[in-house]
């Protein structure tokens, strides 16, 4: 059985409005709205797999990751984690269970961070040693020996990040989830937080589900995504398979030496003027580069010559606007 | 057990980080309760009795209701404080977390600043105890353990009420504080003195009377009842009835709160 096992899992949230009309009986008068925030959702996810949750603001992302932990109870469906269901016998489950919310902390703020790692033990149980080798690799895996003993509200942004991930991964949960774990990171600390993650899932066998707006994220991380919109689900599968539906144009950028006759290049492809450079825009699909490409070097003498694929977040942003999200 | 001992610890270190802070809190807090039994004392310095009860005996009220209600909100901070908990969304963080979720609002706060109006409380209850002949026995030092405890009991879960309503998003408050704050007003009095119908509100409904009052009296040796005197260490227990009561209806709460998300 799979480890995640979600049929027609859907969550209506219903919100009492004061009527926009209607006289004095506006005063007590209540409007009962419905709000589908998940809609008939069908998944699997296997053990150690890392999943991306992607969709644009209130597409039911985390209805669906509050539904998973537990945290809510769905209106229609059912779903199994590990063969339970998270919604009964709480205790159960998020004992099997880490989270790092990236807006939202999860550790206490005025205590040195290992005062925090030491009230989780507490909290989850765990046996002293088991706590302090998990720890010691945690600590030496997000180098964070530096500053346990300091207090939360004093570490930067990335250092905090991964204090988090620390205090969600110490009582070694099957299952991590991940709410844009990256955001306002810098560089170098998203690469090494990234790492860091892939380790975490293939070395420890994680499942993750990572819920981002950060496409490089999604890019490095996952193999499989999930796109929510409305509600509904409406892609699972690959990322690679989903980003070639999307990326159907590209752009080449191309500067001559001297004149240069483009009249050919204008029939077959889209062609404007930037400067002294021409940007020819085509659909590989219809005209493959191949073709393209003698046509151009015909054209005239090439100075400079670029190729340019549409970056992820323009692509996703297509697949929104196509998906009419 | 462990857990809540080092909740407490951990949230007095993150208090001690603001020692100060704290510190002039705290003095804050003795001033005002002590302006309170200040109040207290000069009315009674005018007047020598209220109802059948002389000065001394209404310190000891005021210094066993300002006590326990000081220690409720000591600990009790994380149900008081509950709404803002919810409002910030961080009571989902606790939902994620392998233990009871009422233990972990409690452990989740501290009120540390409470300790001055403990202390003034428990100066009050000394001082009218000397100069009160109370014959003194085993068992009344344990009752009086036991009118504390229960007592905070009945706060909390008046507290609760609060609690509860947050999920509805209910905004009630100043109902429910009339019972809190107003009944920590009224009965540092004895519940005897008053109009019968704030009586019957302070010993059936919100139970201070039963808790408190029953017992504390037959303590000073001025029974407000005709109970045998084994009965003044059952009624107390309407404190933890009253709590349990809540600690039901809060539950309740949360399933709605989980089925709405609101």
């Amino acid at each position: 059985m799979a480890f995640i096992e979600a049929k027609g899992l859907s969550k209506v949230y219903v919100r009492y409005n004061a009527p926009r009309t209607g006289g004095i009986s506006r005063l007590w008068k209540r409007e009962r709205q419905e709000i589908p925030a998940l809609t008939d959702a069908n998944f699997t996810i296997d053990r150690g797999e890392l999943v991306g949750l992607i969709g644009p603001n209130g597409a039911g992302k985390s209805t669906t990751v509050k539904l998973l932990t537990g945290i809510l109870t769905p209106t229609g469906g059912t779903c199994t984690v590990d063969g339970r269901t998270p919604w009964e016998n709480r205790r159960e489950h998020v004992r099997r269970l880490g989270a790092v919310f990236g807006q939202r902390t999860q550790l206490w703020w005025d205590v040195p961070i290992r005062d925090s790692f030491l009230l989780l033990r507490d909290i989850y149980g765990l046996e002293e040693k088991r706590w302090q080798r998990r720890l010691d690799g945690l600590v030496d895996a997000l180098e964070l020996e530096g500053f346990l003993n300091a207090p939360l509200r004093q570490l930067s942004l990335g250092q905090r990040m991964r204090a988090e991930l620390c205090g969600s991964l110490l009582h070694e949960p099957q299952l991590l989830f991940l709410d844009e774990p990256t955001i306002g990171l810098d560089a170098v600390s998203k690469l090494k937080l990234r790492a860091f993650l892939r380790e975490e899932n293939e070395r420890g066998g994680t499942t993750i589900l990572l819920t981002t707006h950060d496409m490089e994220d999604m890019l490095a991380l996952c193999s499989r995504v999930m796109v929510l919109g409305h509600g509904r689900l409406l892609y699972d599968g690959a990322l690679d398979a989903l980003l070639q539906r999307y990326d159907t144009v590209h752009t080449l950028r191309v500067t001559y030496d001297g004149g240069a006759d483009v009249s050919a290049l204008t029939a077959a492809a889209q062609v404007t003027r930037d400067g002294d450079a021409f940007i020819l825009t085509y659909e590989p699909a219809t005209l493959p580069t191949s073709t393209l490409l003698p046509m151009v070097l015909y054209a005239g003498r090439v100075r400079e010559m670029t190729l340019k694929e549409q970056n992820v977040d323009e692509l996703i942003a297509r697949m929104y606007r196509e998906m009419k999200l | 057990m462990r857990y809540m001992f080092h909740s407490f610890r951990m949230l007095m270190k993150s208090a001690m980080q603001y020692r100060s802070s704290l510190l002039m809190q705290v003095i804050a807090q003795v001033v005002l309760t002590g302006g309170e039994l200040l109040a207290v004392t000069v009315l009674l310095s005018r007047f020598h009795v209220v109802g059948h009860w002389q000065a001394m005996e209404i310190m000891f009220f005021f210094g066993v209701m300002q006590s326990s209600f000081a220690l409720t909100e000591l600990f009790g901070r994380g149900v008081a404080a509950f709404q803002g908990f919810v409002g910030r969304g961080e009571f989902d963080s606790l939902l994620l977390r392998p233990r009871p979720l009422l233990l972990q609002v409690v452990c989740s706060q501290l009120d540390p600043r409470r300790v001055g109006s403990c202390a003034v409380g428990v100066a009050a209850i000394v001082i009218a105890a000397s100069r009160l002949e109370i014959a003194w026995t085993v068992g009344k030092v344990l009752l009086l353990a036991e009118v504390v405890l229960c007592s905070m009991l009945l706060t909390l879960g008046l507290f609760m009420i609060e609690a509860t309503m947050c999920f509805f998003s209910v905004k009630s408050i100043e109902m429910v504080n009339v019972l809190t704050y107003g009944g920590r007003s009224t009965c540092q009095y004895p519940v005897d003195i008053f109009p019968k119908p704030l009586e019957l509100l302070f010993t059936y409904l919100a139970p201070f009377a039963l808790c408190m009052h029953w017992p504390v009296a037959w303590v000073l040796g001025q029974p407000m009842t005709a109970l045998s005197p084994g009965w003044y260490f059952v009624t107390p227990l309407a404190g933890l009835v009253f709590f349990l009561l809540m600690t039901r209806v809060w539950y309740w709460g949360v399933r709605r709160y989980r089925s709405t998300g609101t």
